[in-house]
């Protein structure tokens, strides 16, 4: 099968207070391995409610995803932690370095976890290949916001996994950095065969994806 | 806590743990400084206590000064016994009295009740005397007429060596100062004592009662031989001699135990009081470091981390702060040994070395580990709330204290088993539980009242006044400080004004018993034949003297109803006195006004030739007496029964003549007897004791305000002490406050700024943070008043059965003061947030 994610009628309602909103409505969407995709649309149209919903960050209302062939809507928190450190790795608008952690110790985090056998030397492996050999030791407080995004990048696919969740990567840098972050990440994406999917505001970064996905009032167009 | 996948996972843990505590301390010094300083003082107490019973187990031997102790109390004993003993190992014998010391040679000579100690040239037995100076003791062993007297002594009538002192009617040379004796556990090791050789029980006349004979022989067994068959062998030859008591090496020094184990029970309490003050700042300050590593958390949760592994990081990093303070702090309380040292040493002659003891080291540990668990469960637990999902949104929820059933239930078993370990291990667990019982209605009733406060305050929404209605919101807001505050200032308050009221109350009443109750002097050994003489030479001085003279006789209690009391009562018993050695004993006319009877009558005139015992009713309720029993007392070597008639209440703490037994006259007449007199003089300067000694040299005087001067001073220094230990409860809670508003700090800078925003000046920042603190501590002082009022008054009237009397000035003083240290301590910490830098909070950086 080619198929590495499938979202089954999928529902996202939020409470707030008597209010009942719909997020997400009836989502069907199916992605395949090694396929790029961006999801675009307004603001507050789900785009991250659909990405926090794929990385088993949240629960749908009703609705099913399967990641790879494995359903893991019912399954616990534990065993969604499981599926999402061998198997998904996640970029943040606003990075979200450990701030106390050097650059090497943000990007060893996922490696230490998923019992590699030299964390350290991989992580600094892969933050050379970022370019960011002299900042190995730097706090993120003592990197610039394109620098902090590369290292974040670089946690996310240390493990090498086979589905990349970016939401705005880009969102939060400006125009040289964001030109360089996308360089990187889909430069890695085709050498390691891993699927993405983006959501941006940007139009350029959108159209770098193979698929585009737009999502209106929580359904997709 | 939540179980780990497998051990590579928790060594990976592990060192999550010590790479964040490494670079997060400075974030919780707080809590690093809290347990500290609660773990340094229970690490100081179990030490001292600790270093203290080893001495006393070490130095059983030396305490008891032999192998074995044959007491024959009052009378020299069978010496045919004795000397079979002889035969066998090495007898000391020593005989100690009391007897008045007086200066010679002086304008004015000074006089002191003193004990004195005669000892043969074997004595000791075990370890040695310190004294100077260096030929002193042999001086005293060989030349006649030469006593060695301690410091406390010297330093009181301002003897110097080779100064003529004199003793009854003899005259005898100082030729040394003692430092210390070896054999404490027996003897009088504070106070006025010195030390003589045999020969001097010839010199002076000591065949009077009133001179507090004791006669002691004590034994040391040959190396070669098997201790337990000598001791048996020993008690062998005694075994029908009801008037001797054999002591051994493990009863030695029992009082001195009790009382190092009820101190530091009572000590540990408070120690635990301020561990327990801690965990309310250590579960605050853990929220907060939890909630300034919200995103972290989420960061890791969106990695893959388990919450349950990253439950068990935030645990590992307190279970490795916890052991590096317990080293800390176990290692610092040796420093402390020194200086207990220097004070028992003086006071008791005994010498504490710190000594390393694991199960010490575990016990701290498992103290400490208990209360960081119990208070950081609800708060590690809040760890469940934070979403992964929240790094989507750059919105991160306040946490709060998360409180689920099984966690509530959990933590419940472990502060059961805290107390338990407190309780059961005490002296008297009864009074170990029933204080946890009130500390935690206390914590209760402090936490009831900041929200009573809060729910009150809010009512208040028609101020006008903007500083009011500021402070009024800071004390109502959710995230308010109100209730750490009440419950942490509270509960020190509580034990510091509770502990102030009962030592002011005991002084008080100990001051107070002297020149309402108490006569002036008690006079011992006054001959049969001196009793004019006494009178004579009392109204000489002081015409308008009140003595008060009665007969004394010693007897001792050989059996109740015909069975050895020995058998069945044992020391633990409260009356165990009236039959351990032998007593005093009185007779009168007509029943003493002090003693009222409470059942049975007076003489029976009708039956003059059978003695009749009226008995101290305490006596015979612990005894199990009733009317019509039957002691058989020995008196001067004769067996006489005795009918109990009547119970009497007596009331030993008002220092006037009382007796556990009297008997009825008409038939103690005829025994041989002397007398004990107390006198009340108008003005006690008149009368001196030095003229009085010249009139009857054998007289022993007690001067009560010297006695009770010095128990009062005694008594100073522990509660001092106790005080200052109890203060440890304030400093803690002082920096649990402290911490409170630090870690709000962000926010009241943030409400500070908008303030300077809005035009508030600083003075009104100020004066809002003035009012925030009296309304609070105006309400903890009056509950902490109320329930200090109520537990010293349980304290004094039901453990110490003392009068109870409110002292306003006390708990003025204290209140202000404490209010004082408070309301500093709060301004200095607000002071850096009242000028809040407007660009980089605008900015949001």
């Amino acid at each position: 099968m080619n198929t590495l994610l499938k979202l089954k009628k999928i529902n996202l309602k939020y409470q707030t207070g008597k209010d009942n909103i719909n997020v997400l409505k009836n989502i069907d969407l199916t992605i395949k391995k090694k396929e790029t995709v961006s999801v675009v649309g307004e603001s507050g149209s789900g785009k991250t409610s659909l990405i926090m919903l794929i990385g088993g960050l949240e629960r749908p209302t009703s609705g099913k995803i399967i990641f790879q062939d494995r359903e893991i809507t019912n399954l616990n928190e534990d065993e969604v932690s499981e599926i999402r450190k061998q198997n998904i790795g996640i970029i943040f608008q606003s990075f979200y370095l450990i701030p106390n952690y050097t650059a090497v110790e943000n990007v060893s985090l996922t490696l230490e976890l998923n019992e590699f056998k030299n964390p350290e030397k991989e992580a600094k492996s892969l933050l050379d290949r970022f370019g960011l050999k002299h900042r190995f030791n730097n706090l993120p407080s003592q990197l610039s916001g394109g620098e902090q995004q590369r290292v974040a990048i670089a946690r996310a696919i240390a493990m090498k996994p086979d589905l990349i969740l970016a939401d705005e990567p880009t969102g939060n840098l400006d125009t040289d950095n964001s030109i360089m972050i996308s360089e990187i990440l889909f430069k890695y994406v085709k050498e390691e065969g891993s699927s993405l999917i983006m959501v941006t505001h940007d139009p350029k970064l959108a159209e770098k994806a193979k698929r585009k996905i737009k999502i209106k009032d929580g359904k997709i167009k | 806590m939540e179980k780990l996948n497998n051990p590579s996972e928790l060594s990976l843990i592990f060192k999550y743990a010590l790479r964040d505590l490494s670079r997060n301390y400075k974030k919780i010094s707080s809590i690093i400084v809290t347990l500290f300083i609660s773990l340094f003082i229970l690490s100081a107490i179990f030490t001292i206590e600790d270093s203290l019973k080893k001495e006393l187990n070490d130095n059983a031997k030396t305490l008891l000064g032999g192998d074995l102790e044959i007491d024959y109390n009052r009378n020299q004993g069978d010496l045919n016994l004795v000397n079979e003993v002889k035969e066998f190992s090495t007898v000391s014998q020593m005989i100690e009295f009391s007897t008045m010391l007086s200066t010679t040679g002086r304008k004015k000579n000074k006089s002191l009740f003193t004990r004195i100690k005669t000892v043969d040239k074997k004595y000791p037995l075990y370890g040695e005397v310190v004294y100077e100076p260096e030929d002193a003791y042999e001086r005293m062993q060989n030349e006649p007429k030469t006593i060695l007297i301690n410091e406390s002594l010297s330093k009181t009538l301002k003897i110097k060596i080779n100064d003529k002192v004199k003793v009854q009617d003899q005259s005898f040379i100082v030729v040394g100062i003692i430092k210390s004796v070896p054999d404490v556990s027996g003897f009088v090791a504070f106070g006025d004592w010195a030390l003589a050789g045999k020969q001097t029980l010839e010199i002076l006349k000591l065949n009077g009662i009133g001179s507090f004979l004791n006669y002691e022989y004590k034994v040391k067994f040959k190396p070669s031989d098997d201790p337990e068959k000598i001791e048996s062998k020993i008690k062998d030859i005694f075994k029908d001699d009801q008037k001797v008591k054999l002591r051994f090496p493990e009863n030695s020094a029992s009082g001195l135990k009790r009382i190092i184990n009820n101190f530091s029970q009572f000590l540990s309490l408070v120690s635990i009081s301020a561990m327990l003050i801690a965990g309310i700042g250590i579960a605050n300050t853990l929220l907060s470091f939890i909630n300034q590593n919200n995103m972290s958390i989420a960061v890791r949760k969106a990695v893959g981390f388990y919450s349950g592994n990253i439950k068990t990081l935030y645990y590992l990093q307190l279970l490795i702060l916890l052991f590096i303070i317990t080293v800390i702090s176990y290692g610092s309380s040796f420093l402390i040994v020194p200086i207990a040292d220097k004070y028992l040493s003086d006071g008791l002659g005994l010498n504490v070395y710190p000594k390393f003891s694991l199960i010490n080291f575990i016990k701290i540990f498992i103290v400490g580990l208990l209360v960081l668990i119990i208070f950081s469960i609800p708060t590690i637990s809040s760890i469940d709330q934070v979403k992964a999902s929240n790094l989507f949104r750059n919105v991160f929820q306040n946490l709060q204290f998360y409180y689920s059933k099984k966690s509530v239930i959990f933590s419940f078993i472990l502060l059961s088993f805290l107390v338990l370990l407190f309780t059961l291990g005490s002296e008297r667990p009864s009074y170990s539980l029933g204080y946890f019982l009130a500390f935690f209605v206390c914590l209760i009733v402090f936490f009831l009242l900041s929200k009573v406060i809060i729910y009150l305050l809010k009512k208040f929404n028609f101020i006008a006044n903007i500083s009011l209605k500021v402070s009024i919101k800071n004390i109502t807001q959710t995230k308010s400080i109100t209730p750490i505050t009440i419950m942490s200032l509270g509960l020190g308050v509580t034990l510091l004004l509770t502990l102030a009221l009962v030592g002011t109350n005991f002084k008080r009443e100990i001051a107070r018993s002297i020149p309402d109750i108490a006569p002036d002097y008690f006079f011992v050994g006054i001959q049969k034949g001196e009793k004019k003489k006494f009178e004579q030479g009392v109204y000489k001085m002081n015409p308008d003297a009140n003595i008060e003279i009665v007969p004394m006789v010693s007897s001792g209690i050989v059996k109740i109803n015909g069975v050895n009391p020995n058998r069945y009562i044992k020391p633990d018993n409260d009356s165990y006195w009236v039959i351990g050695s032998e007593r005093r004993s009185s007779w009168v006319e007509n029943i003493p006004k002090d003693n009222p009877i409470l059942k049975g009558e007076w003489w029976d005139l009708s039956k003059p030739s059978q003695l009749q015992i009226s008995l101290d009713a305490k006596v015979a309720k612990d005894f199990n007496i009733e009317l019509g029993d039957i002691f058989t007392l020995n008196i001067y070597g004769r067996e006489i029964d005795g009918e109990i008639v009547n119970f009497r209440e007596v009331d030993y703490r008002d220092l006037s003549i009382n007796f556990a037994m009297l008997f009825n006259p008409q038939f103690a007449k005829k025994i041989p007897h002397e007398y004990l007199a107390t006198a009340k003089f108008k003005n006690p300067d008149n009368f001196d004791e030095i003229k009085m000694l010249e009139v009857l040299p054998s007289l022993s005087m007690i001067k009560i305000a010297d006695y009770l001067n010095k128990v009062t001073s005694v008594l100073n220094k522990v509660f001092i002490a106790v005080t200052l230990i109890s203060g440890v409860t304030i400093i803690i809670g002082l920096i649990v406050i402290s911490s409170a508003i630090m870690v709000q700090g962000k926010v009241k800078e943030y409400q500070n700024l908008v303030f300077k925003i809005l035009g508030f000046s600083k003075k009104e920042i100020i004066f809002s943070s003035l009012i925030e603190f009296i309304i609070i501590f105006t309400s903890v002082i009056l509950i902490a008043i109320f329930f200090a009022v109520i537990g010293s008054k349980f304290i004094m009237e039901n453990i110490f059965e003392l009068v109870w009397q409110f002292d306003f000035e006390v708990l003025i003083y204290l209140g202000a003061s404490i209010g004082i240290v408070t309301l500093i301590l709060i301004m200095l910490t607000n002071l850096k947030y009242l000028s809040p830098k407007v660009y980089p909070l605008i900015r949001n950086q």
